[in-house]
C-alpha cells in the first residue's frame, strides 16, 4: 500500500448541519452520510468564519481567516494574493496528483491554484449550480479509476443542496406532511418574493403545474430531499472506492463551506446572516488507514480554517507558518483529548456587512451598515436558553453586548496591525451584493 | 335449523373501509432550461456569478 492517504476533499454547498442525522435531524436525509460518521469523526461545532461560497472556500484552502485573506465577499473586489497559502498547491508540490471536480475557478482564478486536473460538467448547463451529484461523480470516479498513479488529492464540490432546490422525480412525496403546497391562502412567504433571489424563485423553480409553491414547509422538504439525494452520491462515491481497493487509505473530508437557513430570522432558503443555521457546518471524515477514533463527536469548536492544517498533518508535509487554522489530526486519532476554540469570529459581506462573535454560551453580531431587514445593529442571543437565536437582549444586558463588542473590535484592530492592514475588510467591501440590487432598484 | 331472517343494520352487514387519507399534493417542480438561464441571469446582475 502507498504510504501516504489518498485524499477526498467534499464540500457540499449550503448544507445545514442540523438537517442531517447525525446531527439529530428526525426525518432520514442522510442515511449514508451517518454511516460514514459511525466509521469516522464528526465535527459537532465547526464554524465558518466567512461566508459565504467564496470567503468560506478561500478560508478551507489556505488555512486562513477571511481578514487575513481579504476574501470577505462573494463577488467583491478583493483578490488572493499569490504567496497565500494554498492546499492543493502544496500537496501538487509533495507528489500527489491533484484534480478539483469543481466549478469556482470559472468565477474566482484562484480556485484553479495547484490542479493538474480540471473536470466540470457544470459546462452542460445554463447555472453551474444545477450540476447534479451524479454528473459529478461520474467523471469523478471515471478519474480515480484511470488516472492517479500515486496518492491523489480530489476536490469535489456539490451543488445539489444550493437552491434552486429541484431534486429527482423519484425522490417525490419524501419529508412533507402537508397538504396543499400551492394554497393561494399561504401568504408565509410574500415577504421573500421582495428579495431578488426569492423573486427568482418565485419566477422560475418555485412554479408548477399546480401553481406558484407557497408553502415553506414543502420549500424545506425539497431542500431535505436534496440531501438524501446528495446522499446517494456520498454512497456511490465511497462505493467506488471499495470497489477500487482504496476506500482503506483514502481520507474522505465530507464538510460545507456554509450551511443555509430555511425561514429562520426571515431570511428564507438562503445563505446570509450570522447564525448557526448558516455558520455552523457539518464535518465527517472517515480514514480507516488512519486509525480515526471511529464514531467519536469533538465537541470543542473548530473553524474551517483548521481543514488545511489538518490534512497536511494526515500527509506527513510540513504546515506554512502563514496558515493559522490548527491540525486536530491527533483529536481525531484519539492520542489527545479534545481540544478547540474558546471563541471564534466571524463575518459577512455580501448580503450584509457585519462581524459575529461566538463562545460557547453567547453570539454577538455587529453590524457594519443597516441590513435590508430592519434588524438592529446589534444583536445578542443566549445560546444556552436561546438556541434558536430568537430573543436579542442586547438592550437587556447592555454591559455584556459592549464587553463583546469591545472584545471583537480589540481582535479586529490587533489583526489589522499585525497584517498591516489599516482598513476594516467588511467596511471596505460593504454588502456587496445588497449594494448591486440597490443600484438597479434606484 | 330455524334461521333468523337478516335485518336491514344487523352486524354482520359488510361495512365499508373508511376512505384512505388523500396523499399530500405534490406539485414537484421542475427546471426548465429557460428557467436555468434566469437565475443565471439574475444572480450575474447581482454580481453573483460571472
Amino acid at each position: 500500500m502507498q504510504e501516504k492517504p489518498n485524499i477526498i476533499l467534499i464540500t457540499a454547498d449550503s448544507l445545514r448541519a442540523n438537517h442531517l442525522g447525525c446531527y439529530q435531524y428526525p426525518p432520514p436525509t442522510s442515511p449514508h452520510i451517518d454511516k460514514l460518521a459511525c466509521e469516522g469523526v464528526l465535527c459537532e461545532n465547526m464554524f465558518a468564519p466567512g461566508i459565504p461560497t467564496q470567503p468560506s472556500h478561500t478560508t478551507i484552502f489556505t488555512g486562513q481567516h477571511p481578514v487575513t485573506h481579504g476574501v470577505v465577499a462573494h463577488g467583491g473586489k478583493a483578490r488572493l494574493t499569490r504567496g497565500s497559502p494554498w492546499l492543493p498547491e502544496i500537496l501538487y508540490e509533495e507528489g500527489y496528483t491533484t484534480c478539483a471536480v469543481d466549478t469556482l475557478f470559472r468565477e474566482r482564478i484562484w480556485f484553479g491554484r495547484g490542479y493538474e486536473y480540471i473536470v466540470d460538467p457544470s459546462l452542460r448547463h445554463m447555472f453551474y449550480a444545477s450540476v447534479t451529484q451524479e454528473e459529478l461523480n461520474e467523471r469523478a470516479i471515471q478519474w480515480i479509476k484511470t488516472v492517479p498513479k500515486g496518492p491523489f488529492f480530489m476536490f469535489i464540490h456539490y451543488w445539489d443542496v444550493h437552491y434552486p432546490y429541484t431534486p429527482p422525480e423519484r425522490l417525490r412525496g419524501l419529508f412533507y406532511d402537508g397538504h396543499n403546497p400551492t394554497d393561494p391562502d399561504n401568504h408565509e412567504l410574500d415577504e421573500w418574493w421582495h428579495h431578488p433571489i426569492g423573486a427568482m424563485a418565485r419566477d422560475t423553480w418555485l412554479r408548477s403545474s399546480s401553481g406558484l409553491i407557497r408553502d415553506p414547509k414543502y420549500v424545506t422538504a425539497l431542500y431535505d430531499r436534496e440531501i438524501r439525494y446528495l446522499d446517494e452520491g456520498i454512497a456511490a462515491l465511497q462505493a467506488a472506492l471499495e470497489q477500487q481497493g482504496m476506500a482503506e487509505n483514502t481520507i474522505i473530508w465530507l464538510g460545507a463551506d456554509h450551511g443555509e437557513s430555511m425561514t429562520d430570522h426571515r431570511i428564507c432558503y438562503d445563505h446570509y446572516g450570522l447564525y448557526d443555521c448558516t455558520v455552523r457546518v457539518p464535518t465527517v471524515v472517515r480514514w480507516p488507514a488512519g486509525k480515526l477514533k471511529a464514531g467519536s463527536r469533538l465537541a470543542p469548536f473548530r473553524q474551517l480554517s483548521d481543514v488545511a492544517p489538518t490534512l497536511l498533518e494526515a500527509t506527513g508535509s510540513v504546515i506554512p507558518e502563514e496558515m493559522e487554522g490548527r491540525s486536530f489530526l491527533q483529536q481525531m486519532q484519539g492520542q489527545e483529548e479534545p481540544s478547540g476554540y474558546d471563541r471564534v469570529i466571524g463575518l459577512e459581506s455580501t448580503w450584509q456587512a457585519k462581524y459575529y462573535l461566538r463562545n460557547s454560551r453567547y453570539k454577538f453580531i455587529l453590524a457594519r451598515q443597516p441590513d435590508m431587514l430592519g434588524n438592529p445593529d446589534r444583536e445578542l442571543y443566549d445560546l444556552a436558553a436561546d438556541p434558536g437565536e430568537d430573543h436579542n437582549i442586547a438592550t437587556e444586558e447592555p454591559q455584556l453586548a459592549a464587553g463583546m463588542e469591545a472584545e471583537l473590535e480589540g481582535w479586529l484592530a490587533d489583526k489589522l496591525q499585525a497584517l498591516g492592514k489599516t482598513k476594516d475588510p467588511v467596511k471596505e467591501e460593504g454588502a456587496v451584493a445588497e449594494s448591486i440590487w440597490a443600484g438597479h432598484r434606484s | 335449523m330455524e334461521q333468523n331472517p337478516r335485518k336491514e343494520g344487523s352486524d354482520d352487514r359488510v361495512v365499508p373501509e373508511p376512505p384512505a387519507p388523500t396523499p399530500p399534493e405534490d406539485p414537484a417542480p421542475v427546471m426548465r432550461p429557460e428557467d436555468e438561464a434566469l437565475v443565471a441571469e439574475r444572480l450575474r446582475e447581482l454580481g453573483y456569478i460571472e
